[in-house]
């Protein structure tokens, strides 16, 4: 179902978005904040660079009459792989360009005036970019040797130039008009508008005025790959782009012009690929396709919703980390107005990787971060604002959020949030802030009147819908009576509001960072455990536990693979599992071996997807197996570990490899490293006799634990050893023993009944045999240590609660156990006192059974230790009439009552054998508290 | 059961039409559910008894009121929509606090969203008000209409995806109020925000006095540990 996927998702994601996320803005390196600022693609790095003067003269200029002064800028030169970048000194203002250099068409070498050295740059856009470089002649030389190769280097761009320059409008607009002889043949594709006609007034706009000028432009100063930008270019844009080039002036603003020519074929290459197949992502942008802009006439139409539905798709399939969000549909939506879908695509790109970084990812960090920005902006620049906004606890982000979110698309007449996204993609997202504080500013005194959200909230609704009318309707001065609210409020965004800067935003961006990440993870942490499926082994305590040592494995393993994902690999896991379990030894994972391993056949039992990895909720839902309380289901799944087939049969190998598995597990018991109840009971009694021994022949009714009992430990030791080793050859023998001869049913049912033929066809290797769920149980419930294994050691041997910080020695923690146990004087020292109590019972009743112990007196006993001290005890004559009442109830106890599993005994012979062995073990058991 | 819907009032907040005493109540009330269940629609039918086809999704949150007077008093929702989408759920904490009442809002037609709703339900119960009234509500009620009257194609396969059972089965183990509901046809509409404001608890501090404004320092922004505080809210 889709929604498992997408918890799936987020589980695969969410950690990890938080984590690239908060490296956003905060941990781009040197050469990423190069490329950022210069707008040019990542991966960009400095081949050179030098101080210099540039005159740039236009083979289309008309006005080269003797008089013509030619600009002249001087400022920084920067070579890089696939540009040229000029910057003047005047911050950009008076000359500055990025030439892509595909668009070169000759370099030559010219006698400078202004330097050592002076190239003439002559594009294919007829532009002859003089460069006076301003540096010592070597370098000079460095330059041009650069210059050169790199030319060379990607002379096969070239191809790429051709039909790319039939995709831009302006290079249509030129030889169209017979300015240059390049031939297009069609009006090249452009955004939805020119079919179902662009919003607002075209003549209202004076658009066709707008499109001179920049035809103009153009002439003079090159066009796309290759524009100079000057002045006019920045007032070009500010008085708003003519419709059918604000595509192409926002991608080359962007950047992502630069991105379309670089992937030529990507964008129909993703959707081909994936072609039919289904994401969540997919679910989520088909809910929203009928609701983009749905009042614009191409949305609600078949072409227009196609072109959205394929743009939207094609980047979930790009950028699968950040797949779809609400929102980005109003944004594409707007874009398809004015760009191609391949150019729409792109600069969704730019925006989402580049201009606001985790706006739309899983986690939405980029937003939470920038209203928390907001916020402070407005304190700080508003506070008599920021102070009624406080007292009267109105949610600024109810209004702002979708602002930024939206870049303002759902908010404003979309002919002013197209206006206010133009000077978006020129001057980068500190423009949102800029208008939205000019937004308030300007409400200011309605809304210092407001005291509620609700009017707060309508106060700017009416105030979106008054744009285009007079800011000041009843001034005398007919200037400010034709200023509209638009006007007024860009005037106020980037006058009034022209310090709030990208710096200062990354200042307060600094400053929120943490706190934002903090409860970023900690809701994300809160919803994975509780989207998590039920788990009745794991508390919730525990839960967080794993959860935190998840992710601590899942981050230092990535780190040294270098790759990012919180996927639990199979290296991880045997780390997390030896983290926690005493039963799981080093192996290498590297080992061929390894693929039969215990270890690995959990892995891939546990990896539902066959993704060779684990979700959290994958490794949860495993360790909740593992640890299962109820003895018959903790059997049940191990025996399905091996059950590949599904079909509830193990055959001949699977019995092979479960009896080793089941070595390999016990190992540490089997090598007398760590003990078992059984064990420990018998330490008890070891004891405790002992004891027992010492107040018998000293007659004393009050005893002192003495400091020190010498217990045959290696006699201990040794037994539990042949016990493990016993229990392995036991397994394998009665497996093969009970196993069920394949076919045998069906073709001789009648012989089947002589258990004695089958058993002895099972034994023979050539016959093929397979053990069934209930046998394989059966034969584990006749072994005292691995019926134990299954109810209690191995859970109790995983530790999954165990804190992340803990460091543990298995070895050492064994060591301490064996003397812990012996130090355990309440516990040994109850013992003794049973057994004294047992002596005197057996001296007044001698008649009464007390091999059984009721549950009751269990727990009574439980509360004594508790008021116990040190080992001194008194025996309490209470106690005593105590005891004795319960044990004569005879009750059974509760630890070995299983009557499911005697049922299944009574199918074979060995049953009575069994219960015996059953009665042995409840002697065994009679001490274990 | 007397309900009667006053006029839409998403923005004014003085009430000069009425000069009876009759007391004002404020709910604050939010609703939560997957993306495209129809919580805005639900709104807007409530809100100005009508209906968009294509109704855009909710950025963030919207906030609207809509007054209705229930057994001789008057309520004034103060309603906060927000968006269904789940990487908008770190946002919900921001609106759910101090609400008095919630809306749960699922589609019969979707079981996703009936899941979703399942998550909504645990985590109000977790982090929001105690004493939070919550109303399951399953809607586009009207896609299913034609074929439970009988008219169903016995070979088609059913829109409903969600039964009414499934429903009032998770509303009677979490205790919640249970409706099925159309905001396209209106039905039910009504009777949800007529339910909630008769069962949410009215004590002295939900009537709207005085404004009194601040309620113990601001909430930051996605402040998920935030415990909820007072239930009063302002007017
Ligand atoms: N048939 C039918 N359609 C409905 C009903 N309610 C809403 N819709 C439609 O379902 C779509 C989503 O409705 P919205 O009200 O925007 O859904 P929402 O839950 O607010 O969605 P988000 O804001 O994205 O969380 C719209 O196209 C509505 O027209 C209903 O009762 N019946
Ligand atoms: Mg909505």
């Amino acid at each position: 179902m889709a929604f498992f996927e997408n918890l799936k998702d987020k589980a695969l994601n969410t950690f990890q978005q938080v984590l690239l996320d908060k490296k956003d803005g905060s941990g781009l390196t040197k050469e990423q904040l190069f490329c950022q600022q210069y707008h040019i693609p990542d991966g960009e790095t400095l081949i050179y660079r030098s101080n210099g003067v540039v005159v740039v003269k236009s083979e289309y200029n008309e006005t080269t009459q003797a008089d013509y002064q030619v600009p002249l800028s001087q400022g920084k030169i920067y070579l890089t792989q696939h540009f040229l970048i000029f910057e003047d000194e005047n911050d950009k203002k008076n000359c500055s360009f990025n030439l892509y250099l595909s668009t070169v068409k000759k370099v030559e070498r010219v006698s400078s005036d202004y330097g050592e050295l002076a190239l003439n740059i002559i594009t294919y856009s007829k532009l002859h970019i003089t460069l006076h470089l301003d540096d010592i002649r070597s370098e000079c030389e460095r330059f041009a040797s650069s210059l050169s190769t790199t030319l060379k280097k990607y002379l096969k761009n070239l191809n790429k130039l051709q039909p790319f320059i039939q995709t831009c409008y302006s290079e249509y607009l030129l030889s169209k008009n017979k300015i240059t002889n390049e031939k297009i043949d069609h009006v090249p594709p452009g955004g939805l508008g020119l079919i179902f006609k662009f919003p607002g007034n075209a003549k209202e706009l004076r658009d066709k005025t707008k499109l001179k000028m920049w035809f103009d432009y153009f002439k003079e100063h090159g066009r796309h790959l290759s524009l100079i930008k000057t002045p006019l270019y920045y007032k070009l844009i500010r008085v708003g782009l003519p419709n059918r080039l604000r595509g192409e002036i926002w991608e080359l603003c962007s950047g992502s012009i630069y991105l379309r020519i670089d992937h030529q074929g990507e964008y129909i290459n993703l959707l081909n690929n994936n072609k039919d197949k289904k994401s969540f992502a997919i679910e989520e942008i088909e809910k929203d396709l009928n609701r983009s802009l749905p009042e614009y006439a191409a949305y609600q139409s078949t072409e227009g919703i196609e072109k959205l539905r394929r743009v939207l798709t094609a980047y979930s399939w790009k950028n699968p980390d950040v797949g779809y969000c609400q929102a980005m549909n109003i944004v594409v939506a707007a874009l398809l107005i004015y760009m191609s879908e391949e150019q729409a695509f792109w600069t969704l790109n730019m925006l989402c990787d580049r201009i606001v970084p985790g706006y739309y990812s899983k986690t939405m960090y980029g937003t939470l971060l920038d209203q928390r920005v907001f916020e402070s902006l407005v304190q700080n620049t508003m506070p008599i604002l920021w102070d009624h906004i406080i007292k009267n606890d109105i949610q600024l982000s109810v209004v702002s959020l979708p602002w930024f979110l939206s870049l303002y698309l759902s908010s404003m007449p979309l002919v002013y949030a197209f206006r206010i996204l133009d000077i978006f993609f020129l001057q980068g997202p500190k423009t949102l802030f800029q208008v939205a504080l000019a937004i308030l500013k300007l409400n200011g005194d309605e809304l210092l009147k407001t005291e509620d959200d609700g009017t707060f909230i309508s106060i700017i609704k009416t105030y979106f819908h008054t744009l285009d009318q007079s800011a000041h309707p009843s001034s005398s001065n007919s200037k400010y009576r034709n200023t509209t609210n638009f006007q007024e409020l860009l005037v106020t965004a980037f006058k009034e509001f022209s310090n709030i800067d990208e710096e200062m935003i990354n200042q307060h961006k600094n400053k929120h960072r943490d706190s934002i990440f903090q409860n970023i993870s900690s809701f994300v942490k809160r919803t994975e455990i509780r989207n998590l499926p039920r788990l009745n082994n794991i508390s919730n305590e525990t839960l967080n536990i794993l959860y935190d040592r998840f992710y601590s494995s899942v981050e230092i393993s990535n780190i040294t693979k270098g790759s990012g994902s919180s996927l639990m690999d199979y290296k991880a896991f045997l780390k997390f599992m030896s983290d926690i379990c005493d039963w799981v030894q080093f192996i290498d994972p590297k080992d061929e071996k390894n693929d039969t391993h215990f270890l690995k056949r959990l892995f891939n039992h546990w990896d539902p997807e066959k993704q060779n990895a684990l979700t959290f909720s994958d490794l949860t839902v495993g360790l909740n197996n593992l640890v299962e309380t109820d003895l018959m289901t903790s059997m049940s799944n191990f025996f399905e570990l091996y059950d590949d087939k599904h079909n509830g049969k193990l055959d001949r190998d699977s019995i092979i490899q479960i009896s080793e598995d089941l070595l390999y597990i016990t190992s540490p018991w089997k090598e007398g490293y760590l003990f078992d109840e059984i064990t420990k009971v018998a330490v008890e009694n070891e004891v405790a006799n002992e004891i027992y021994q010492e107040q018998i022949k000293n007659g004393n009714e009050k005893f002192e634990l003495p400091k020190h009992v010498d217990v045959n430990r290696e006699k201990l030791e040794q037994q539990q050893v042949q016990r493990y080793l016993q229990a392995a050859s036991t397994f394998m023998q009665r497996s093969f023993e009970y196993a069920i001869p394949e076919k045998e049913e069906v073709l001789i049912e009648d012989l089947a009944i002589d258990n004695k033929i089958s058993h002895n066809a099972a034994l023979n290797p050539n016959t093929p045999v397979y053990l069934d769920r209930p046998t394989f149980r059966m034969v584990i419930l006749a072994d005292e240590s691995y019926e134990l294994l299954f109810s209690s050691t191995l859970r109790n041997a995983t530790h999954l609660s165990k804190p992340l910080d803990q460091k543990f020695n298995p070895i050492g923690n064994i060591k301490n156990m064996f003397d812990g146990l012996l130090a355990d004087g309440k516990k040994v020292a109850n013992q003794v006192r049973r057994r004294m109590d047992s002596r005197a019972s057996q001296m007044t009743n001698n008649s009464s059974n007390n091999s059984i112990k009721s549950s009751k007196s269990k727990i009574e006993e439980e509360d004594d230790e508790k008021d116990d001290d040190f080992g001194i005890i008194s025996i309490d004559e209470k106690d005593k009439d105590l005891i004795l009442a319960t044990e004569a109830q005879t009750l059974v106890d509760p630890i070995t009552n299983k009557p499911a599993n005697q049922n299944e005994f009574k199918r074979f012979h060995k049953a009575e054998e069994n219960s015996i062995h059953k009665h042995n073990k409840e002697n065994l058991i009679e001490f274990e508290t | 059961m007397s309900s009667q819907q006053q006029q839409s009032s998403s923005t004014s907040t003085n009430n000069n039409s009425l000069q009876q005493p009759i007391p004002t109540i404020s709910v604050k009330l939010v609703l939560l559910g997957e993306a495209a269940v129809g919580k805005s629609s639900l709104v807007l039918r409530f809100v100005s008894n009508d209906f968009q086809e294509n109704k855009e999704p909710t950025i963030g949150a919207a906030f609207l009121t809509q007054k209705c007077t229930i057994n001789n008093q008057i309520i004034k929702y103060e309603i906060w929509d927000t968006a269904g989408q789940e990487r908008f759920a770190s946002l919900a904490p921001m609106y759910y606090r101090n609400a008095q009442a919630a809306i749960i809002v699922y589609d019969i037609t979707k079981p996703a969203s009936f899941i979703k709703a399942r998550h909504w339900v645990k985590e109000l119960h977790e982090q929001a008000n105690k004493n939070i009234t919550i109303a399951l509500v399953g809607n586009k009620y009207d896609l299913v209409e034609d074929e439970e009257e009988g008219g169903a194609n016995e070979n088609e396969e059913s829109l409903r995806k969600v039964s009414y059972e499934e429903g009032l089965n998770l509303a009677n183990e979490e205790g919640l109020l249970f409706f099925e509901t159309s905001a396209k046809t209106n039905h039910n509409i009504t009777e949800v925000f007529v339910a909630i404001g008769e069962k949410i608890p009215k004590d002295k501090s939900n009537e709207s006095n005085i404004n009194n404004g601040n309620e113990g320092g601001r909430i930051d922004l996605l402040n998920n540990e935030h415990i909820p505080q007072k239930s009063n809210t302002c007017c």
